[in-house]
């Protein structure tokens, strides 16, 4: 195989080569072709004519890029372009996920390829894999947080593998284009000066709404002790600290009640019994303002020689949860000249240091949030929580566990500000992206271009629980520790080497041949350790791996990878209105076993531009283009499989099993075939513009490790599992509707829709489960969309009613496919109005369809926090009487013969009507996650150039932003659909999700 | 010139794709192990089956809840036989057994095969210890497929452990799998020569003595060859009496006990839930406290904790139950260092005692191994022999031929208070003590369950197997009984 590419390359490269010079003499008309379609950054940071193009691509300039501040770039782009998924889960500097045209491949890396200036960048997230499986941990974010979108010019969207494919199997799924800014030679100083400020608060809708009605407990009525508390003789009445719920007694304020605060020493209601109500502060007032500064400074310029730009920006943010802050450096910047005219080099430097402390915890466990959503009693003042920890610096918790006995220890839940402020996470990260090219014109036909680049992370993570905390599990151990602390180191080196070669053979005006060849090369070192204390710190307060009582081996990691790649591209150009092109690559990966660590795949495309031919008065300019690709892809570096240690047992040393199997020498590359057939038009003097693509990818031998029945001995097993099939169409649309001197309208308008199935699975399988959750698993099944939920439930009859049993709870079917994770479509509307030096934008963004599960409404249901749990029923009574009070309620549905359900059940005790405890079917807690959001909106003012003459300033721009500003519409109560534990391929399930944050800023911006 | 950069960047090329690293274990964690000595994943079986049957732990092991030794404060639905909802305790012990045990013994095993004879060693001793460590990893294993075969009836054997080539393993009949299951301790106990060593290190049971592991062996069979008393009463009359022949676990020097460590985390796993973790889960059931309570017994104050005010009160399985208000567990179970016990004297003589009362041979009778039996059990916590000697004299306690389940299933009962899983095939196959199930869920039938569901997750990852196992045992349900509880 590679004795034939180099046979080619052979052929291709022997010829005299050229550079390509994309500004040509034209004819008039196609010049105002050019001018429609425009110049784009494709694949190696080539630039080539947008209507050559075989495939669909998107740009996005620099305003929409930047258009509001935030901590990572990418979440600017959800909503305006087409099949392009970003899904931010809310948590506090968290991960994005970056998904084109559908999930293809099942394994981890769904994710499209960042490149910046045509090189390709880590960008994964660095998060443990439970949080990615939604089992605890924190969100430590992903790496194209380390890009500053003040140094960003464009960004071109690569759907499909026909566009990447000089990227090779990195872009399988599609790629990011990024081009940071240049220097321009101008007349200016060149310094532009920006800065923000945001104020953000949560979004009530996607936080529990508590019901009022009833306090702690879990039996109803029958919850609290009855005990003479201050030893005068009497009974007195002492509430059920010790319970997570808010399933007992009903609020009465002339009913006197020990409660938590009357056992803390100090607090002003110590020793006294207080009225028992709903508290004046719920949970909603735990979050603060978040506050945000962003200034960054830009200085470029240039001269005939030397061209530079350089970008300073500074990221300062405290987030809606105590303790929670973040502080970001950022340095980025090149310098390029041209020795003379054959020579130009160019130097870059990205530089990255970023601190953050106090990030959210995910997931089910040890996380505040599920706490608030799922385990929280009514009569708790939040607020008296913070005082007594303020004025104590202890863990007072409203969850004793048997304060009249003085047991004042938490049964389950800290009090949450000790956990803020003495059980947060932090972390340091350092990044550099730094490298030199030197471009060579051997001939004006052929240009070699050399480049070296360094990718180099360094991160540290660090998680504390200070001693006095509740027993979780914690640590490498995962043993219940009631103090610890927890660190890990990850060191990252990417050295890349392009040589790229181009030849532009220009034979006539009529037709042309452009051939690119190249080489790439890369070699990675990723060096880790993962270590915790074990059986609790010695010292308070000294969070050291030396200060642990007890010692369990550290988790080590030192993964070396190395891949190679050698491709060739050419195009043709007939007479401007027809294009040709193909392209061939071959791969080495060390990732793959020998045998099989060598792929080679091509791609296909071809454009008309039958507007040259039809030269019509509307028509301005009309394009079809069709592309066929495959693409080969491997795995991550570093063989799975291997033994781990389990530190000793009576001074004998153990090892365990891995999870998964892995036959390592018989795992081949993925390949990837995609077909595409797009149209282009701009019509009507260009004031409406259409791109329209339709897709076909399906991916095989997919490498997945496939969960199995453990009775193989292991819970997965790590192989070429099946096949997937994506279809979809993506549209974009342009409208101008009204256009004048001073007034324009703009609407730019996204939609994508993408049909996911499983094919077919190797080894006889029907299914993989992807993860399995407290409740649900999530799952691919052959002939079902990837993300199917299954679990428990309802049974229908043949009306479509919900049938109950002799009882009146619900019938209950077992592995029922409950959902599926995967949108019917998503869009995006973005207006923009602009009359003079004012614009006002704002972008809706809309996903229509896909489940989302719930624990939070499961869990919640049972400990009787939500409203629908208290209330009237239809008899005009308290649902949480006993039956005998005439409470209870009829559940909607049918009885086995068919007649309305009559039979009232028991709802007067946490588990007896509400939640799965209760026998209610998960499929209750299935969610359409479809929703319309106001994402974005902007209102600008640019001060008119004659206000500012006689100043130093030549541009000055004022702007009002709004981010998450309105929910207008969604399904899922209490919460926000998007929110999630992480990044990832495990999505739609929730549990403990932090509330959406909307943010107001006010910007400066200011060009010298 | 041109000539010259041609044969520059096809030479740069062709280097390029030749640079990428072709050593076989470049690709390797260079800082994690591929391979690892078998002591060291004999171990971490071995300490895994000890954690799976010791630990009170909601998440894994439900056994307490049934014999109506513990039951909860607030959390209700495993106490309630729920295992379908939020803790799949049978998905979890399902897990724990298939990969944490007899994946690694499996594991042991390969690596011991592929072994090399030190020097030092001849030809035929090295043979001898390498045959002898087999036996004991197959000791466990079978030891492990006996808890899997009597908790969820038929189950994956022959072709289970073998992902390489079986990924849909087929459910085995359990009847097939108990006869295969003596075959093979018959073989056993012919190839253990005590002569000879075992394991030098990394035997946290005996240490690789292989004479207690021989006694191990035979108690192993005795153990299994009861349970098809009903079912088989020849091939049970056969396995126990020659299995009494070959010697079991008489005393409790002979117990087998998995020692534990002071310090986190491989500390005891009783020591783990309720110590460690600081919380306050369980309460003594009225249950076994009433009727030991009723029989003045002894053991109470190593068993449960007084309340105050004196005396020892249960809390009902199934409900919620107030933690002060009710005897917790005792003291004398939570040491961090206390061992586990993977089989016992008193376990082994009330074997033998059914053995006697049901007329096989094992050299004394159906009496002395009872009151042998109740003897050990006391022993074990240090009750004195006055105390012993008055016990034994109860009338209620006094062994009765006429009743004799009902005798043995009592004080059966109560001696194996820690160790649950004993007890319910105590229970299933006497049918004594009687035990009610007032709360549990409807799915139960209100009964204690007599098998535990398959887990829900193999119906996702090998359902037409699971489909086909749940027809042949009768259906999957709590109430479905194993093969071998005819009555």
């Amino acid at each position: 195989m590679k004795k034939l590419t180099s046979g080619i390359l052979l052929v291709v490269m022997s010829s005299s080569f050229i550079v390509a010079n994309a500004q040509q003499t034209k004819p008039s008309d196609t010049l105002k072709t050019q001018e429609i379609e425009g110049v784009v950054v494709t694949a190696l940071g080539i630039k080539r004519e947008k209507k050559s193009l075989g495939y669909s691509s998107q740009t996005l300039d620099a305003e929409k890029v930047n258009s509001v501040p935030t901590n990572n770039f990418i979440n600017n782009l959800s909503g305006k372009v087409a099949g392009m998924e970003i899904k931010n889960n809310g948590n506090f500097g968290g991960s994005s996920n970056i998904v084109l045209r559908g999930t293809k491949s099942i394994t981890g890396d769904n994710q499209a390829l960042i490149v910046l200036d045509g090189v390709p960048i880590i960008s994964g997230n660095l998060n443990s894999s439970d949080a990615s499986r939604g089992r605890d941990g924190f969100d430590f974010g992903n790496a194209t947080a380390d890009i500053d979108p003040n140094n960003i010019e464009s960004i071109n969207v690569l759907k499909g593998a026909a566009a990447t494919a000089l990227y090779g199997s990195m872009a399988a799924n599609g790629a990011v284009i990024i081009t940071t800014k240049k220097g321009k030679k101008s007349k200016s100083l060149g310094l532009t000066l920006n800065s923000t400020v945001s104020v953000g608060e949560i979004d009530r809708s996607t936080f529990p709404k508590y019901q009022k009605q009833y306090g702690a407990g879990y039996s109803g009525e029958d919850s609290f002790f009855n005990e003479d508390v201050n030893g005068d003789g009497t009974v007195d009445i002492l509430a059920p600290t010790g319970d997570d719920a808010s399933y007992g007694a009903a609020f009465n304020p002339n009913l006197m009640v020990y409660q938590w605060n009357s056992f803390v020493p100090g607090n002003p209601n110590f020793g006294k019994a207080t009225p028992w109500v709903a508290a004046k502060n719920d949970p909603s007032k735990f979050f603060q303002k978040s506050l945000s500064f962003v200034n960054s400074f830009n200085l470029n310029g240039g001269d005939e020689s030397n061209t530079y730009n350089l970008t300073f920006t500074n990221n300062y943010e405290t987030g809606i949860l105590p303790n929670s802050r973040l502080n970001k450096n950022m340095l980025s910047g090149n310098y390029s000249r041209k020795f003379n005219d054959k020579f130009t080099a160019r130097t870059f430097l990205t530089f990255n240091d970023q601190t953050t402390v106090g990030r959210n915890s995910v997931g089910y466990g040890d996380n505040i949030m599920t706490g608030f959503r799922q385990w929280w009693p009514i009569n708790v003042d939040i607020l008296e929580l913070r005082d007594e920890f303020f004025r104590t610096n202890q863990n007072y918790t409203w969850n004793m566990n048997a304060p009249l006995d003085g047991d004042l220890s938490a049964a389950f839940w800290n009090n949450p500000y000790w956990d803020r402020y003495k059980n947060y996470s932090s972390d340091d990260k350092t990044r550099l992206i730094a490298g030199a090219e030197l471009s060579y014109d051997v001939t004006d036909k052929f240009n070699i271009l050399g480049r070296a680049t360094i990718d180099y992370t360094n991160s540290k993570q660090e998680i504390r629980k200070a001693v006095g905390s509740h027993a979780e599990e914690f640590g490498l151990a995962q043993a219940d520790e009631t103090s610890g602390y927890w660190v890990f180191d990850d060191n990252l080196v990417r050295q890349t080497y392009d040589i790229i070669g181009r030849y532009n053979l220009n034979i006539s005006d009529k037709f042309n041949a452009i051939f690119v060849g190249g080489g790439q090369f890369f070699d990675q070192h990723q060096r880790s350790m993962e270590n915790s204390t074990t059986g609790g710190l010695i010292i308070p307060d000294l969070y050291t791996i030396g200060n642990s009582r007890a010692y369990f081996p550290p988790i080590e990691g030192n993964i070396r990878g190395q891949k190679a790649g050698i491709y060739a591209q050419a195009s043709f150009d007939f007479d401007k209105f027809l294009f040709l092109e193909g392209t061939i690559r071959n791969d080495t990966s060390s990732a793959l076993p020998k045998a099989n660590n060598n792929y080679t795949y091509y791609s296909l495309g071809s454009s008309f531009v039958f507007s040259e031919l039809l030269k019509s008065s509307w028509l301005n300019f009309g394009k079809v283009r069709l592309s066929y690709a495959e693409v080969g892809n491997d795995m991550p570096f570093g063989r799975s499989g291997f033994f781990s240690n389990r530190g000793t047992v009576n001074g004998t040393p153990m090892a365990d099993i891995s999870t998964t199997y892995v036959d390592f020498n018989n795992l081949k590359p993925e390949r990837q075939k995609s077909w595409e057939v797009g149209l282009e038009t701009s019509m009507f003097k260009r004031r409406v513009t259409l791109d329209l693509s339709l897709y076909k990818t399906n991916t095989s031998d997919l490498l997945f490790s496939v969960p199995q029945s453990p009775s193989t001995a292991y819970s997965f097993s790590l192989i070429n599992a099946g096949e997937t099939e994506n279809k979809g169409i993506e549209v974009s649309l342009g409208i101008v509707p009204l256009k004048s001197t001073d007034f324009q309208w703009d609407i730019n308008l996204n939609w994508a829709r993408n049909r996911n199935i499983v094919k077919s699975l190797n080894q006889g399988r029907e299914n993989l489960q992807l993860a399995s959750f407290q409740e649900t698993s999530l799952n691919a099944t052959i002939g079902q969309p990837y993300g199917t939920f299954r679990g428990t439930g309802f049974v229908y009859d043949s009306n479509g009613n919900k049938v109950v049993d002799d009882d009146g709870y619900y019938l209950v079917a077992s592995d029922k496919v409950l959902g599926n994770i995967q949108p019917d479509w998503i869009g995006g509307v973005y207006n923009t109005f602009r009359y003079k030096n004012i614009s006002l934008g704002f972008l809706i963004d809309v996903r229509q369809g896909g489940s989302v599960y719930s624990l939070d409404q499961s869990y919640g249901g049972l400990t009787g926090i939500y409203e629908y749990s208290a209330g009237l029923n239809d008899l005009g009574n308290p649902i949480r009487n006993t039956l005998e009070n005439g409470g209870g309620v009829i559940l909607t549905g049918v009885k086995q013969d068919g007649t309305p359900n009559d039979i009232r059940i028991d709802a007067s005790y946490a588990g007896g009507a509400f939640g799965t405890d209760a026998g209610v079917p998960q499929e209750a807690f299935v969610y359409d996650a479809s929703y319309v959001k106001l994402r974005e909106a902007k209102l600008s003012y640019s001060l008119p150039s004659d206000l500012l003459r006689n100043t130093f300033i030549k541009g000055m721009t004022l702007s009002l932003l709004g981010q998450n500003l309105w929910i207008i519409h969604k399904n899922l109560p209490d919460a926000d659909p998007e929110a999630g534990t992480s990044s990832g391929n495990i999505q739609g399930f929730q549990s403990g999700v932090m509330p959406t944050t909307r943010i107001y800023s006010f910007n400066v911006k200011l060009d010298f | 010139m041109r000539k010259i950069f041609s044969i520059l960047t096809i030479g740069s090329l062709t280097i390029l794709t030749g640079c990428v690293n072709g050593d076989e274990d470049f690709n390797n964690n260079q800082s994690q192990p591929y391979e690892v000595p078998s002591e060291l994943l004999f171990t971490n079986a071995q300490k895994e089956l000890m954690d799976q049957m010791e630990t009170p732990s909601v998440n894994l092991n439900v056994f307490r809840f049934f014999q109506h030794y513990l039951a909860t404060t607030i959390y209700r639905n495993d106490a309630r036989f729920n295992f379908t909802g939020t803790r799949k305790v049978p998905d979890n012990m399902w897990l724990a057994l298939y990969t944490d045990v007899l994946g690694n013994l499996n594991e042991t095993k390969k690596v011991i095969a592929g072994e090399v004879k030190p020097t030092a060693t001849s030809q035929a001793a090295w043979e001898k210890q390498q045959a002898n460590k087999l036996a004991i990893v197959n000791l466990l294993e079978i030891y492990t497929y006996q808890v899997l075969v009597d908790s969820f009836g038929n189950v994956p054997y022959t072709e289970a452990a073998k992902p390489e080539s079986i990924v849909l393993p087929k459910y085995d009949d359990a009847k097939t799998i108990y006869e295969n299951l003596i075959s093979r301790l018959n073989t056993i106990v012919a190839t253990l020569d005590s002569g000879y060593s075992s394991f030098e290190t990394g035997d946290n049971i005996y240490n690789g003595d292989v004479g207690e592991w021989i006694i191990f062996a035979n108690s192993l069979k005795l153990k299994i060859g009861i349970n098809l008393a009903d079912v088989n009463p020849t091939l049970a009359k056969q396995t126990v009496e020659s299995a009494y022949a070959s010697g079991v676990m008489l005393t409790n020097a002979e117990n087998s006990l998995f020692k534990y460590d002071a310090t986190s985390p491989n500390f005891n796993r009783l020591y783990a839930e309720v110590i460690a973790s600081n919380r306050n889960d369980f309460v003594a059931e009225e249950g076994i406290v009433d009727v030991m309570n009723d029989l003045n017994d002894p053991r109470r104050p190593f068993y449960f904790t007084e309340v105050s005010g004196g005396g020892y009160v249960g809390g009902t399985v199934g409900l919620t139950n107030t933690y002060s208000a009710n005897s917790h567990i005792g003291d004398a179970l939570l040491p961090a260092s206390k061992p586990g016990l993977l089989f016992d004297a008193a376990e082994v003589n009330f074997y033998l005692a059914e053995a006697a009362a049901r007329g096989y041979t094992v050299g004394s009778s159906a009496q002395q191994y009872y009151q042998n039996a109740i003897e050990r059990s006391m022993q074990q916590w240090g009750v004195s022999s006055a105390a012993i000697a008055t016990y034994l004299a109860n009338p209620n306690v006094v062994y009765s031929a006429a009743n004799w389940k009902q005798k043995i299933g009592q004080q059966a009962w109560i001696a194996m208070y820690n160790r649950g899983f004993e007890s319910w095939n105590f229970y299933r196959r006497l049918d004594y003590p009687v035990l009610t199930a007032p709360n549990a869920i409807p799915a139960a039938d209100g009964k204690v369950p007599t098998r535990l569901t398959y887990p829900i997750n193999e119906q996702t990852v090998n359902g037409a197997n699971w489909s086909t196992a749940s027809s042949a045992i009768g259906g999957d349900k709590l109430s479905t009984k194993v093969f071998w509880d005819v009555n």
